[in-house]
């Protein structure tokens, strides 16, 4: 500063200085000013050189180093996971990118066309094909759930061989060779395969491979619950093959006999569809009518418009009864009656009938009418329960009013494989005991479990000297086995289908196999090919292909060269063909009078059946118990009952004051040599003298989940004789023994009980309904009278953009639960357990409430998907005293997890009661932490937060599918259109009853349902103005009056 | 009786002198305690350390170990920060309004139960935290600023709960110790240990008993009975919000805050019975909180109970009136539903058995009176419990019915809540005067100048 010259400067401007040396422009100063950061601050920073001593730098640069390091080195952190990138970026995965791939359902015969969502290389979501014919992109509540069985805790996980009664684990390899060498001296003793109904042509073609390799092979097919008498009534009528397709959808009637086409009979996913293609509310006039004739309160008798209160061994006789009115009075002839017939059917009178069966005979001529009207345009159906002569019965009938043409002529169910009969199954068992098969072979099968208690299966299998069992989890008839194969899972494999004339399927594998298994199939055509110690995962594709090659690529007369066509059907999932259906001729009109003198349908006698009967029914959920280790399935209310968990014997309000029973007591029924113990529920509209249960719980050595899940009534299973149906046992004595065993349902019982309660749902205005004469006659009959005036207190807020709304088509809701299974799914909901369930604490977002009206005897039930209502004026966004709950401008109301702190006032104050309150960290709290196992988190939708304990959720509106919609909105510049998001529920609804959209535009299809004349909101006095809309159900009767 | 009613009845019994006076009440401070006394505290301990374990598992299991459900998402836990909430009302009552109003006969229970209010919220505060779901993040209910930019909703009645307990609690302790202060000062001056010494010097904030000390106490202390005045209102009105805010029928009702106020004084009047009872017997204090103290709390026991009986009749009434179905059902239901039995506890509790006390030798009577202030007790809780329950387990949709059974973790967070009021009201009794000294003296016979020298 000294050697400053001060008048060499130019003078400083009049600007505030800092100090001397700006003042007097300090060239150093000056130059500093120039940069931003000291010297050594900035990018060429030296720490040779500027980090000399302990400078502050220095200090600071190893304190962090030495917190880092301690940090680093000291805790034992606990997520020890890694997130590495992708070396070499597989070519189809883009993180974040879910991937689709088209294939097959394998969870029962009927195969349904699936489409597999995957993310980074993992199955998360199972929905329908919208490409396959027959399930038109729906699928059942076990194709939902069953993307859980790939990831079940309980698979096995590698080969097992027993030795000395402990199983082992073993190397494929090992297994191999000593399967192989076994089979191969086997010399002329046989070789039993036993297989479910199988529909794969490939599947078929190795088992012939298979015979060709040992020929004293033999391959043996069961299931609990198939069609075969229904099938060999109509070989008796009409001497086609199977039972015929039935267009449900051209049905203006439908009678259905002990018949739950609704629920687990038949293709169920293609009949809910048809039926409900005619409850458009569009067109109501087009409504059809459903009658039901039924034992138990099933999910087809739930949506039926009559139901008539009827035991199945009654079944003829009201059969009988009809043709009698139809023929005799109602003067119908028919080329199929002769007068042999005509002689018999007057003593069977429909009157006598009614009276004796306790039904109303108005309703009974009501369908008689019906019946007469609609000759052509309507079908009866008989369950596949009922016994030869009733079917035969049901055939004619339909014969008499010309519902043959509701047949589908042009397509039939088909399987590749033939059930065997119960004197083959008596031959294996008494060959097995007298030692005469070498090996037995459960090609995913557990007939221990299965087949019926008489033949003594399980102890037979002791004198085998090889059983190989191939299954996925471990069951009954694994442990009967010296060898267990772990299978592979459906996602985890290929295969073709072939369920229908013309359509062929595809399964692909969308994930390597997770443990160290096989698909079933390779482990047979291993043992067959020359050298099964070089098994590639390929065996089977390659099998597959050339199959597909030789017998189904030259039927398409394709442009393209196989490998093309072959990844388009790949791409497809399902391929279509014209073929022939083998139709019967339908040219045995006139075999009735010859059959019905063969059955000796004219001694069939009118009187009242005394004793019970029982009746075993397949389960909604777990089929015949092969999604027993299901938590979500076993979760799922039943679709009537409510129940979860359990099974129970469903019996009639008088039947258990007879017995002197109320809920929960436990009964033993008791057929021949044959107990079981059972808790009862009360279910209204059983027939009185009637039980009716459902198989597949009461699993042993099947997993933790299904552990202690219900009872085992699956001895009742009969082998049938003389084409009676092994499902029904009459003459069962019941009696009450000591002892209660709690079933828990997720709604209460109490509907009935008094008149406090009684028909609340009516009063409350919860359930609207008509019927509809009523509404042809004034459609507006809804809101008349009603007031409408609501004020608010604020302003309404402007929804600018898009406004999510749901509508809700309680004439097409079945209330089969589909949707849940779904929803549970899409949004990781997490499995409680019985004991929750019990105290109320179920964590489904969406439930189905169902209601009764009516008496015990003759219940009119209703059923109503709950959910969040999406309220405008939500009540639980205003007590949240962390404003955790909150609305969206798009008109959704959202939950905040990392809010919420638990005060449970948002629930407390819904007046719909559907948030739902994590009280523990139920994925730790089920079965000591069973599904927060590794394998389990793969399952989770990465798009959805897994909550954790202490916090509140509910159903978002399937928000992460909004805005996945809303970035490709955003991505393709066009405006966010209501059609361009699909909630689970709604997609997985087999009847479409569930419709989603934006409120605010007119130009939607979902529009019209949002303000249809039959919408109605619930609990609409509170004005909380909910966004989903529910559209009241008309019930199709004769009259206006509900 | 021939009671004189010109001349005011005193309100210490027998001619005892200052010093006695002094000597009676701190008694129990000077003299190591008892095996009596250990016998007690050992007991209420027990019942403390119940609670801590209930809340352990709490806290380590989540709130699934109670026996809340969906419908019934709050019950024990509610009901059991209102009826501790309420029971806190009687000492502000009593040492706030009966001050303002002049009521000499105050004096003698006003230290005790304005304790008891302090314990009681105490007992309560711990509730609206244990509660949530994750307690961990209860700050959240508080509005602080921070990064996220995140606030309370304060539409919400359990933010106005947070306020007002907290506020009660903070002016309530101003309020007794600022009462406590002469007090200290007096201790200070009579002890000889000198650790008590000092920590009487300290609390007695230099205390010296001069004019100007009294002038200025004087008029803190009437200030402080001013604020502490309206909360005997507000903090039991806003408690009552945390219902009547809600749609749910049952809870939506605007005759809630004047309905909570005079049960929670009921409720506060009979726990405040209850322990006296024991404490002037304990204590020796017979002459101090005289039969004439328990029979007028009984009278305000009476009145209020009559209160809320009348809030009863005009629940149903309202809900006969309103046309409402919903809200007849919920009334019809609390009366003959499941939970009949809670109801009719409550009924005669809290209605019925309190009208023994139009007897003047049922108020007059220790046992009697015992019996029936307990079941009075009993009576307000399950008030609560039928308040919070029974309008949650069936509302709108019978769908979603359902019915609460409690689990042995929630009977033992309730009696752990006991046990932490008791084991505080014993430790204050041996560590405070229970009486108010200073007070006290000011209204012995011959303390004020009168017209007839001293004599009635």
């Amino acid at each position: 500063m000294a050697n400053q010259d001060f008048s060499q400067n130019e003078k400083p401007e009049a600007n505030y200085w800092r100090s001397f040396e700006e003042l007097y422009a300090d060239q150093k100063t000056l130059e500093a000013k120039k940069h931003e950061f000291l010297e050594g601050v900035t990018n060429d920073f030296n720490i040779e050189k500027n980090l000399s001593g302990l400078s502050r730098r220095k200090f600071i640069a190893l304190l962090s180093a030495s917190a880092a390091l301690a940090g680093a080195g000291c805790s034992d952190y606990r997520d020890k996971g890694e997130v590495i990138p992708y070396n070499v970026k597989p070519e189809e995965v883009i993180p974040g990118k879910p991937n689709y791939y088209a294939s097959t359902c394998n969870g029962c015969a009927q195969n349904c066309g699936i489409v597999i969502k995957t993310r980074e290389g993992r199955p998360i979501k199972i929905d329908g094909n919208t490409d396959h014919p027959i399930n038109k992109g729906k699928i059942c509540a076990k194709g939902e759930a069953s993307i859980l069985n790939l990831y079940d805790p309980s698979r096995l996980q590698f080969p097992l061989i027993k030795q000395g009664g402990i199983f082992e684990k073993a190397s494929w390899g090992s297994i191999d060779s000593q399967i192989k060498n076994s089979l191969d001296s086997a010399s002329g003793s046989e070789i039993a395969v036993v297989t479910h109904r199988f529909n794969s042509p490939t599947t078929k073609k190795m088992f012939e491979e298979f015979q060709i390799k040992y020929p004293s092979a033999k391959i043996y097919a069961y299931d609990v619950y198939h069609n075969e008498i229904k099938n060999s009534a109509w070989k008796k009528c009409y001497g086609g093959d199977v039972f015929p397709l039935i267009k449900w959808d051209e049905a203006n009637i439908i009678l259905s006999l002990e018949g739950d086409f609704l629920g687990v009979e038949g293709n169920v996913v293609e009949q809910m569809r048809l039926f409900s293609d005619r409850k458009n509310v569009n067109d109501v006039k087009s409504f059809n009518r459903l009658y039901v004739a039924e034992g138990n309160m099933s999910l087809t008798g739930m949506n039926a418009d009559y139901r008539f209160r009827l035991r199945p061994d009654n079944q003829l006789a009201f059969v009988l009864s009809l043709l009698n009115e139809l023929i005799t009075k109602k003067n119908i002839s028919s080329p199929a009656v002769d007068a042999n017939i005509k002689n018999i059917i007057p003593s069977f009178s429909l009157k006598e009938f009614a009276s004796q069966n306790g039904i109303e005979y108005k309703k009974l001529s009501h369908l008689v009418d019906d019946l007469a009207a609609n000759r052509g345009s309507a079908i009866v159906y008989g369950g596949r329960a009922l016994n030869e002569q009733t079917q035969i019965a049901v055939n004619l009938l339909n014969e008499v009013l010309g519902n043959t043409k509701t047949y589908r002529p042009d397509a039939v169910d088909i399987s590749k494989s033939v059930y065997s009969s119960n004197e083959e199954l008596k031959n294996l068992v008494s060959s097995m005991n007298s030692g005469k098969v070498k090996a037995v072979i459960h090609f995913d099968t557990n007939p221990v479990y299965h087949l019926p208690q008489d033949l003594q299966y399980e102890k037979a299998l002791g004198k085998v000297p090889m059983v190989i069992t191939l299954s996925e989890s471990e069951n009954e008839t694994a442990y009967a086995s010296n060898y267990v194969l772990p299978i592979s899972h459906t996602l985890e494999s290929w295969g073709d289908y072939n369920v229908r004339t013309g359509v062929y399927s595809l399964q692909q594998p969308v994930i390597s196999p997770i443990y160290n298994t096989r698909q079933k199939e390779a482990i047979l055509l291993n043992l067959i090919s020359d050298n099964p110690q070089n098994y590639s995962e390929k065996l089977y594709l390659d099998y597959l292909k050339k199959s597909w090659q030789e017998n189904i690529f030259p039927k398409l007369s394709s442009p393209f060269t196989f490998e093309k066509f072959w990844i388009g059907a790949l791409h497809d999932g399902v391929i279509t063909t014209k073929e022939e259906a083998p139709q019967s001729p339908r040219s045995g009109v006139s075999k009735f009078p010859s059959l019905w003198e063969e059955l000796g349908m004219g001694l069939i006698s009118h009187k009242k059946v005394a004793g019970f009967t029982v009746m075993i029914t397949e389960s909604y959920r777990l089929g015949d118990g092969r999604y027993a280790n299901n938590g979500w399935l076993q979760e799922l209310p039943h679709p009537v009952s409510k129940v979860t968990w359990d099974n129970y014997a469903a019996i009639s309000e008088r039947s258990a004051k007879v017995l002197g029973v109320k809920n929960n007591d436990l009964v033993e029924i008791k057929v021949g040599n044959k107990k079981v113990s059972i808790p009862v529920i009360l279910q209204p509209g059983v027939a009185d003298n009637f039980i009716s249960v459902e198989t597949g719980f009461g699993r042993k050595n099947s997993g933790v989940v299904a552990q202690e899940a219900g009872v085992n009534v699956q001895p009742f299973y009969a082998l049938s004789e003389n084409s009676n149906s092994p499902w029904m046992v009459t003459n069962a004595s019941v009696s009450k023994v000591s002892g209660s065993y709690k079933v828990i349902s997720t709604q209460d019982h109490q509907n009935f009980d008094d008149a406090l309660t009684k028909n609340a749902h009516l009063k409350r205005d919860i359930i609207q309904e008509g019927t509809v004469l009523q509404y042809l006659k004034d459609p507006d009959f809804l809101h008349k009278n009603k007031e409408h005036h609501l004020p608010n207190m604020y302003d309404d807020f402007a929804y600018n953009d898009v406004k999510w709304g749901m509508s809700i088509d309680l004439n097409r809701c079945l209330g089969c639960g589909n949707c849940i299974a779904a929803c549970n799914v899409e949004n990781n909901i997490p499995v409680v357990g019985k004991d929750q369930v019990e105290k109320g604490r179920e964590m489904m977002w969406l439930r189905i409430d169902r209601y009764y009206s009516g008496t015990p005897e003759e219940p009119k039930p209703a059923v109503q998907p709950m959910l969040c209502q999406h309220c405008d004026q939500a009540p639980c966004e205003n007590v949240c005293p962390v404003a955790a709950t909150q609305h969206s401008p798009d008109g959704l109301n959202q939950m905040v997890y990392n809010r919420c702190v638990g005060t449970r006032y948002c629930s407390n104050n819904c007046p719909f009661k559907v948030r739902r309150f994590n009280f523990y960290n139920f994925r730790d709290h089920f079965a000591n932490g069973y599904y927060l196992q590794d394998s389990v988190s793969l399952m989770h939708n990465p798009e959805v937060t897994v909550r954790s304990r202490g916090v509140m959720e509910k159903c978002s509106f399937c928000i992460q599918r909004i805005m996945e919609a809303r970035e490709e909105a955003i991505r393709v510049n066009q405006p966010l259109k209501g059609s361009d998001v699909r909630t689970a529920c709604q997609n997985s609804c087999g009847t479409e009853a569930i419709k989603f959209g934006n409120i605010k535009d007119p130009k939607e299809e979902f529009y019209q349902y949002r303000n249809h004349k039959l919408g109605y909101y619930v609990l609409e006095e509170l004005n909380v103005k909910p966004n989903v809309t529910y559209l009241a159900k008309l019930r199709n009767t004769h009259s206006e009056e509900v | 009786m021939n009671i004189d009613y010109s001349q005011e009845m005193p309100v210490i019994e027998s001619r005892i002198s200052l010093a006695e006076i002094d000597r009676l009440i701190s008694r129990p401070l000077d003299e190591k305690p008892d095996k009596k006394f250990l016998i007690a505290l050992s007991i209420t301990l027990t019942l403390l350390l119940v609670g801590v374990i209930s809340i352990s598992y709490l806290f380590l299991y989540g709130t699934g170990v109670w026996g809340l459900n969906q419908p019934v998402g709050w019950a024990f836990d509610i009901t059991n920060f209102v009826f501790w909430v309420g029971i806190g009302h009687a000492g502000t009552l009593i040492s706030a309004v009966l001050y303002l109003l002049r009521q000499k006969w105050r004096t003698g229970i006003a230290r005790f139960a304005e304790a008891m209010t302090i314990f009681a919220v105490m007992c309560a505060g711990i509730f609206p935290i244990i509660h949530t779901g994750r307690p961990w993040l209860a700050g959240y209910l508080t509005p602080y600023p921070n990064q996220h930019g995140l606030w309370v909703n304060f539409t919400s009645p359990l933010v106005w709960d947070v306020f007002a307990v907290s506020t009660y609690f903070t002016v309530s302790l101003v309020f007794w110790y600022v009462g406590l202060i002469p007090d200290f000062g007096l201790l200070r001056d009579r002890t000889a240990s000198k650790l008590k010494k000092t920590i009487y010097s300290i609390f007695s904030l230099g205390w010296r008993n001069s004019h100007r000390n009294w002038m200025h106490y004087e008029k803190a202390y009437m200030l402080l009975a001013g604020f502490a005045t309206p909360l005997v209102l507000s903090v039991h009105t806003i408690v009552s919000f945390d219902f009547a805010v809600s749609i749910i029928p049952g809870w939506h009702s605007t005759i809630f805050p004047p309905y909570f106020v005079a049960g929670a004084i009921f409720s506060g009047f009979a726990m405040v019975v209850t322990v006296l009872i024991f404490v002037r017997k304990v204590f020796d204090l017979q002459h101090i909180i005289t039969l004439n103290h328990l029979d007028k709390m009984n009278k305000i026991i009476l009145v209020t109970g009559s209160m809320v009986g009348y809030a009863y009749a005009m629940e149903f009434f309202i809900a006969w009136y309103s046309g409402n179905p919903f809200e007849q059902f919920i009334f019809i239901n609390r009366a003959f539903g499941p939970y009949a039995w809670a109801y009719w506890i409550m009924v005669s509790c809290n209605v019925f058995i309190p009208q023994l006390f139009w007897f003047k030798k049922v108020r007059r009577t220790i046992p009697v009176m015992l019996i029936i202030v307990i079941l009075v007790n009993v009576g307000m809780w399950f008030e609560r419990f039928v308040i919070t329950v029974t309008s949650l387990h069936r509302d709108f949709l019978p769908s979603s019915w359902g019915y609460f059974v409690p689990s042995v973790f929630d009977l033992g967070t309730l009696i752990g809540s006991f046990g932490l009021f008791f084991t505080l009201v014993l430790l204050f009794t041996k560590t405070l005067p229970v009486v108010a000294i200073s007070e006290i003296k000011a209204v012995a016979e011959g303390a004020q100048p009168s017209h007839n020298g001293g004599k009635h």
